[in-house]
C-alpha cells in the first residue's frame, strides 16, 4: 500500500459520505466530448507556449531546462517500478549511469552517431534492469532497498575497474564535434545546446505518453495490482514474476535513455560526477516531491531538484545543499506525502472530474442522486486497503 | 605463510567492525522489523563527535563515552520523532526518511567539520611498534582492541536478550507489537530502548574502526563499512547476533583474501563483490543463514 492510495480512499470516504446529496466535483467533463478535447487542446497548447519561452531563454538556462527533462525522464522510469509497482529502489543511479557510458563509449570508441547509441543504451539498461529485477522474486521491502542500493554504490567501482573502456576514474571526455546537431536540423555545431533542449522536450513527451498508455493497460494494472496486495494479485492470475522483472526492465530502459541523453548533453563523464548514490537519491527526492505513481509529478520533481540547488545556492553552499536536501527529504513525508502533484490533483479533483460517458451521474441526469460517488481518475488502488 | 597470516589477521579486524555495525542492524530490526539505513551515517556522526572532544583536550575514553552516549539519545530521538510516526504508514516512508537522515547527516558532519580528513586518537597505543608478533605476522594492539570489543559485546547482547526482562520485551515486541502491548510491556519505550542501543553500538563501532580505517576519519569512512555491515547482517538473517557476527567476519576474512589473492577483483572491487556476496545468499535463502522463518498469512 502506498501513500497514494490512502489518499484516494480517503477522497472516496469524503465523497462516499455524500451519497445522499450529491456533493462530488462541480464540474464533470465527459471523457471524449467536445469539452474535454477543448481542455485538452489547451493544455497542449499552454505546453507548447511553454516551450518555445523557454527555448528562447539564454544558453545556461536552457541547460538547466534540458537537465530537468533528462532528469524527468530518468524519475518517470523511476516512478514505472517504485510508484506503480511498489518496489523500492536506490539504484537507479546505475541504469542512469550505464546509458550514459553506452552513449559515451559507442561515440568515442566506434565512431557512432550519437542518436544512434540510443536504441543500444536502452537496450543494455533493460537487461541489467531484468538482472536487478531478479531479486525482487525473493527478496521485499526494505531488503530490496538494500540489494538496489548496492547496485548503486558498485556502478562506479565497475567504472573505475574497467579502464580500458571507460577511462577508469579519470574518467572520459567526448568531443564536442561528435556531439554537434545531425544534419537534418538545419542547426550548426554551436547550437547543440537549443538541439539537446528540444531532443529532450521530444524525448520526455513521448516517453510521459507511453508510460500513461502502460499504466493504463493489462500489465499497468499487473503492476498496480503486484503493489496493492501481492498476493491477492497472484490470486487474480496476475504473474507476480513476470510483472515484477518486466516493470524493472522497462524502468530501467526508461532511466538507461534518460542516461544515454544525459552523457549527450554533459559530455565528459566519470564515475565520481552524475553516478553515485547521490543522484539515485537526488532521482527519490524527485519521485516523492513531485508525487508518487503520478503522470506528471517526475516533472514537477524533477524541476525541484534541478532548481533548488541554485535557490539554494545563496546561502547553503557545498554540503549544506546536502542537509537541505535530507530535511527536505524527510519533511516532505510529514507534511506532503502524497507530493506536490498528488496534492494539487486532490484538490483539482474536488472540482473537476473527467467520467467516462456512460457514467451514472451524467446519464441520470437530475431525476436520482447517483447510486456511486464519481471515482477519481488517476490512480485508484485496485484492492480494498489491507 | 607470513602473509597469509597477515591477511586473515586484517580480515579478521575489518570482519569485527562490520560484524559490530552488523549487531547495531540487527538490534533494530529485532526491535521494530525494520532497517535503519542511516545507520552507518550515526556512526560517522557520533565518530565525529568523539574526535572533536579529544581537540578540545578531552581523554579518549571521555569522548568515546560522549559518542556512545550521543549515540543513544540519538537513535532513540530518532525512532520517536522520525521513524515511529510514519512506520505505520509503509516501508517507503521509512526507507526515505531514512535516506533523508543519510544524506542529512553526512552532510551535516561536513558542514559542521569540513570535508578534510582527520586523525582520531586510539584508545590504545597503536603506534607503528605496537604489535604482537605472532609467527611473524604483526598483531596490533588496535586491532586486538576491536576484537575483544566484539566479542564483549556479543556476550552482552546475548546476555541481555536472553537473560533480562528488558531483552524478554524486546523479542516480544519484535515478534508481535499488539501481543506484546496487551500483555503490558511499555512498547513504545522498548522501541526507543532498541533504537538508542543500535545507535551506541553504532557509535562504539566509529570510534573503534577510525584509527584501523586507511582513510581515517572522513566524510565517507562509515560507507563502506556499513554496506558490508548490511551484507553481514542480511548473510546471518537480520534478526541472529550470532549470525550477524559470522557473516561479518566471513566477509572481512573473504575480502581481505580476495584482495590479496585474486588481482582482478584487487582493491577496486570491494563494495562490488559484498553485493555479490548480498544477492547470492539471499537467492538461496531469503531469511538468511541464521535467520527465522516469516510466515505469511493470506
Amino acid at each position: 500500500m502506498t501513500t497514494i492510495d490512502e489518499t484516494t480512499s480517503m477522497s472516496n470516504e469524503r465523497s462516499g459520505t455524500a451519497a445522499g446529496k450529491p456533493r462530488g466535483p462541480r464540474f464533470l467533463i465527459v471523457q471524449n466530448s467536445p469539452r474535454h478535447r477543448a481542455v485538452q487542446a489547451v493544455l497542449i497548447a499552454l505546453t507548447v507556449v511553454a516551450l518555445l519561452w523557454a527555448a528562447g531563454q539564454p544558453t545556461f538556462r536552457l541547460g538547466q531546462f534540458t537537465n530537468v527533462f533528462i532528469i524527468a525522464i530518468a524519475v518517470v522510469g523511476l516512478n514505472i517500478v517504485t510508484g506503480y509497482t511498489g518496489l523500492l529502489s536506490i539504484g537507479h543511479s546505475a541504469f542512469f549511469g550505464l546509458g550514459a557510458y553506452t552513449t559515451g563509449i559507442l561515440i568515442v570508441r566506434y565512431e557512432f552517431a550519437p542518436l544512434a547509441t540510443i536504441p543500444l543504451a536502452v537496450l543494455f539498461a533493460f537487461v541489467l534492469g531484468l538482472l536487478v529485477g531478479l531479486p525482487s522474486l525473493r527478496i521485499h521491502g526494505l531488503y530490496l532497498a538494500l540489494v538496489t542500493l548496492a547496485v548503486a554504490v558498485s556502478f562506479p567501482e565497475i567504472v573505475r575497474r574497467a579502464e580500458e573502456l571507460t577511462g577508469g576514474a579519470a574518467g572520459m571526455v567526448v568531443r564536442s564535434r561528435y556531439l554537434a546537431p545531425p544534419e537534418w536540423t538545419g542547426l550548426v555545431r554551436g547550437e547543440r545546446a537549443i538541439w539537446m533542449f528540444w531532443l529532450s522536450a521530444a524525448v520526455l513527451a513521448i516517453v510521459m505518453l507511453l508510460v500513461r498508455n502502460l499504466v493504463k493497460s493489462r500489465f499497468g494494472i499487473a503492476m498496480r495490482a503486484t503493489r496493492d496486495n501481492e498476493i491477492a494479485a497472484a490470486a487474480n492470475g496476475v504473474s507476480i514474476a513476470r510483472t515484477k522483472i518486466l516493470a524493472f526492465g522497462i524502468s530501467g530502459a526508461i532511466t538507461g535513455l534518460a542516461g544515454s541523453l544525459f552523457g549527450m548533453y554533459i559530455g565528459a563523464l566519470s564515475p565520481d560526477g552524475s553516478f553515485t548514490l547521490m543522484k539515485a537519491i537526488e532521482l527519490v527526492t524527485g519521485l516523492v516531491l513531485g508525487g508518487i505513481a503520478t503522470q506528471i509529478g517526475p516533472l514537477v520533481g524533477a524541476f525541484a531538484v534541478v532548481f533548488l540547488p541554485y535557490w539554494t545556492a545563496s546561502w547553503a553552499e557545498g554540503p549544506l545543499s546536502g542537509v537541505v536536501f535530507g530535511v527536505l527529504l524527510i519533511a516532505l513525508v510529514f507534511l506532503m506525502p502524497e507530493g506536490i502533484v498528488g496534492r494539487l490533483g486532490l484538490l483539482v479533483r474536488k472540482v473537476v472530474a473527467i467520467v467516462p460517458s456512460d457514467h451514472p451521474r451524467r446519464t441520470a441526469a437530475s431525476h436520482d442522486p447517483p447510486p456511486e460517488p464519481p471515482s477519481p481518475p488517476g490512480d485508484e488502488p485496485l484492492t480494498a486497503s489491507r | 605463510m607470513e602473509l597469509f597470516l597477515e591477511r586473515l589477521i586484517i580480515g579478521l579486524t575489518n570482519g569485527s567492525v562490520y560484524a559490530l555495525l552488523a549487531l547495531a542492524l540487527v538490534v533494530v530490526f529485532r526491535g521494530t522489523g525494520t532497517l535503519n539505513f542511516a545507520q552507518g551515517e550515526l556512526a560517522l556522526f557520533t565518530t565525529f563527535i568523539a574526535w572533536w572532544l579529544t581537540t578540545e583536550s578531552f581523554p579518549v575514553w571521555i569522548a568515546i563515552v560522549a559518542a556512545l552516549l550521543t549515540g543513544f539519545v540519538l537513535g532513540a530521538m530518532i525512532e520517536r520523532m522520525l521513524i515511529r510516526p510514519v512506520q505505520r504508514r509503509n516501508d517507503m516512508a521509512v526507507l526515505i526518511v531514512a535516506l533523508g537522515l543519510f544524506t542529512g547527516l553526512n552532510s551535516l558532519a561536513g558542514v559542521i567539520w569540513g570535508s578534510e580528513t582527520k586523525i582520531m586518537p586510539s584508545l590504545f597505543p597503536n603506534g607503528l611498534d605496537d604489535y604482537v608478533s605472532l609467527a611473524g605476522a604483526r598483531l596490533y594492539y588496535d586491532a586486538l582492541t576491536v576484537w575483544g570489543a566484539l566479542i564483549v559485546l556479543l556476550v552482552l547482547m546475548t546476555l541481555l536478550f536472553r537473560h533480562t526482562k528488558l531483552g524478554l520485551h524486546m523479542r516480544a515486541v519484535a515478534d508481535n507489537s499488539e501481543s506484546a502491548t496487551l500483555a503490558g510491556v511499555r512498547t513504545s519505550r522498548i522501541l526507543a530502548v532498541g533504537w538508542g542501543l543500535s545507535g551506541a553500538i553504532g557509535a562504539l563501532a566509529g570510534v573503534l574502526v577510525t584509527p584501523l580505517a586507511a582513510e581515517q576519519l572522513g566524510l565517507t569512512t562509515m560507507f563502506h563499512i556499513f554496506i558490508a555491515a548490511s551484507a553481514a547482517a542480511l548473510f546471518g538473517g537480520l534478526d541472529s547476533l550470532v549470525g550477524a557476527v559470522v557473516g561479518g567476519i566471513t566477509i572481512g576474512v573473504l575480502e581481505a583474501m580476495l584482495t590479496g589473492y585474486v588481482s582482478f577483483i584487487g582493491g577496486a572491487l570491494q563494495q562490488t563483490s559484498a553485493l555479490f556476496i548480498i544477492v547470492a545468499i539471499l537467492f538461496v535463502r531469503p531469511n538468511g543463514l541464521f535467520g527465522t522463518k516469516r510466515v505469511v498469512r493470506v
